[in-house]
């Protein structure tokens, strides 16, 4: 079900949790940066490779904890739920982008207009080939030709000898 | 005026006045569909800009930035959803006034408005734009540190869901910035020992992430939502009782949008909604407001886009950009090998007449395309999102593979994106985020600079009036509007 953004609910501001995010998040960067390669103090000028980075990350814990002690004066409030839609569509993109080195480019941009159509609702048969055939059409037209931009062609494009 | 001669070649060949021409549309359609703002158009198009001449390229961006502005209003009067987050105050009067037949009107006095903003906005730019780099000649590594540090300290106050966290996506910004090998000694940072981050993170790919990527599943959260569209049926110029209305609020909004614009982060959207409650403060009937009121569409639009040519103002004098878009056009900039500052006038002198004249051109174009297209361009809004947003998505693809024709590019890419929706749930707003990662590599050379001249020592930044004048402005963006809370709460628990 989703929630109203903004209701009140039991516990914390979002606010307290996302300051521990970032200070969880900078404590790991900071041990990064000692792991960073140390070079004479002559080479770098007396400025080391970790001093902006560090200097940065202070500023992000400082600003983390002011996000803390604001949001504890804050009551908590729901953000309300993510739609399923978003996961799927992120799953979709995210799948799409692995499939672009075994499937090539321009199968893989057919596949995806074919199925984000679908998912967002779209059901015209005609709109959503339209678009599986013309998206990979146009990319190749104007890209591939026009701008000789070399796309992957994928395992299975050159399999079977076709362009991508 | 040197390079004003060649500016005008340049701009009159009829291949760049294409692009002008294409720009325009192309802002005016984006802007005019909900979800896709200039911001987003300009770094979507900045990888295929790279193709072009730097002029030619700045050209079609800032076209694209001034029609984009402009197009939000479109949506913002017929069917109540800015098209672009500086057309929300355009919504408050425009809507009301459609409801009442009177969309035509509403579209025209926006229309008008823009290009009377933008126009003005331009002269400005082309004015103080050399005038501030001339001052710009004076600064050394302590100054531009400091003015990094200013223009970073004004992202408290701009749009997002708080200052303090528009202030963590900057210096998140500033990290990323950091990551691949330190140029002074040539240590890796954050590589993790991938050899494809040696070279840092492409700037373009995490642009086209987190301003497209980040839309695309904030627009995938939305598929439920229906909106209702109001048809233009007559367009027409305002009447010239509604210019003696309103010509106060232009030029008052002109000047202000241009104002805010100049300085450093703040943008169109600020500019519109303080044009917006300047024009109501000022207005003489300050109760039609929100129910319809001409002023209400005049203040906002005119503020909205001068706050185009201000913010280009520090981008190019200094190399601080004065808006998330200007951010963009200044990342297009960089990648072209052009440095903003005042090197650049003194180089390129006629990139800055062709930004001008196309800025020009293009105000005065989409005064064309929204008068007489603006029926057509509302239909616009009726793309199906579903056929839209996966157009959309490709055109992410390509332009992040095309930068360099690496994959590393769109994994960054997605990842930028995925990261720059759970933060914007959590209200960080992705502007602050890009301002960071444009402006880290200026802020970490000349903190270090500066470091290596005053010996490590941080006082040596006390002899620098101008670096310690940036500080102070710093201080003042940072703490003016807590301190302003504070004093109003108090001032009401007096009261009660």
């Amino acid at each position: 079900m989703i929630e109203p953004s903004g209701r009140s609910v039991r516990g914390l501001h979002h606010d307290v949790y996302v300051g521990f995010v970032m200070i969880v998040f900078c404590a790991v960067a900071f041990y990064v940066t000692t792991t960073f390669d140390s070079v004479p103090a002559m080479l770098s000028q007396n400025i080391p490779a970790t001093f902006f980075p560090r200097l940065v990350l202070a500023t992000i814990t400082l600003l983390s904890v002011i996000l803390i002690v604001s949001g504890l004066k804050r009551s908590a409030e729901s953000l309300g739920s993510v739609p399923g839609s978003v996961f799927t569509t992120a799953a979709v993109i995210t799948l799409a982008v692995f499939l672009v080195k075994p499937l090539g480019t321009l199968l893989t941009v057919g596949l995806l207009a074919l199925t984000l159509t679908w998912l967002w609702g779209e059901r015209q048969w005609s709109r959503i080939a339209s678009l599986a055939i013309g998206l990979p059409a146009a990319i190749y037209l104007v890209f591939a030709i026009g701008l000789q931009v070399r796309f992957p062609r994928g395992v299975v494009m050159s399999l079977i000898g076709a362009g991508g | 005026m040197p390079g004003l001669e060649v500016a005008l070649q340049v701009i009159t060949d009829p291949y760049i006045l294409g692009l002008i021409f294409v720009g325009t549309i192309g802002g005016v359609l984006v802007g005019a569909l909900p979800g896709l703002s200039s911001s987003m158009a300009t770094a979507l198009l900045l990888p295929f800009s790279l193709y072009l001449e730097p002029i030619p390229a700045i050209a079609l961006l800032a076209s694209l930035y001034c029609a984009g502005t402009f197009g939000g209003s479109i949506t913002a009067i017929l069917i109540n959803a800015p098209g672009a987050p500086p057309a929300a105050a355009t919504a408050f009067d425009g809507y009301p006034l459609a409801q009442r037949g009177e969309a035509g009107r509403a579209l025209g006095m926006a229309a008008v408005s823009s290009v009377a903003g933008g126009t003005f906005s331009v002269l400005v730019l082309l004015v103080a734009a050399p005038l501030l780099a001339q001052v710009a000649y004076s600064f050394g590594p302590a100054e531009y540190f400091a003015l990094a540090v200013f223009g970073l300290s004004m992202l408290s106050s701009i749009s997002g869901k708080g200052a303090v966290k528009n202030l963590i996506g900057g210096c998140l910004g500033l990290l990323i910035a950091t990551i691949g090998v330190d140029l002074t000694t040539g240590v890796e940072r954050f590589t993790f020992g991938l050899p494809q981050l040696y070279e840092g993170i492409h700037f373009i790919p995490v642009l086209i992430g987190l301003f497209a990527i980040t839309e695309l599943l904030s627009q995938a959260a939305k598929l439920r939502q229906h909106v209702e569209a109001i048809g233009v049926s007559a367009l027409k110029l305002p009447s010239w009782a509604d210019f003696r209305r309103v010509k106060y609020t232009v030029m008052r909004s002109c000047g202000i949008g241009t104002f805010i614009g100049i300085l450093p982060a703040e943008g169109s959207t600020m500019a519109a909604m303080i044009g917006y409650n300047e024009s109501k403060r000022w207005s003489k009937n300050p109760e039609e407001f929100g129910e319809g009121s001409i002023e209400g569409i005049a203040g906002p639009e005119a503020a909205n886009n001068a706050a185009t040519g201000g913010s280009l103002v520090p981008t190019l004098a200094l190399g601080i950009p004065g808006s998330a878009t200007a951010a963009v056009i200044l990342g297009g900039l960089q990648v072209q090998g052009l440095r903003p500052g005042p090197y650049l006038f003194e180089q390129q002198p006629a990139l800055l007449y062709g930004i001008f004249f196309s800025m020009l051109l293009a105000n005065f174009l989409f005064l064309g395309f929204g008068l007489v297209g603006a029926k057509v361009f509302s239909r616009i809004t009726q793309v199906p999102r579903a056929l839209l947003w996966p157009t959309v998505f490709t055109l992410c693809f390509v332009g992040a593979y095309g930068l360099e024709q690496s994959m590393t590019d769109v994994y960054v890419m997605l990842a930028a994106g995925l990261v720059g929706f759970v933060l914007k749930r959590y209200g960080f707003a992705p502007a602050p985020i890009i301002m960071g990662l444009v402006l880290g590599e200026l802020t970490e050379n000349s903190l270090a600079q500066a470091m290596i001249i005053f010996d490590q020592q941080w006082t040596g930044f006390l002899g620098r009036p101008i670096a310690m004048t940036f500080f102070g402005l710093a201080l003042l963006s940072v703490f003016v509007a807590p301190i302003r809370q504070l004093l109003s709460r108090r001032a009401r628990a007096t009261q009660a």
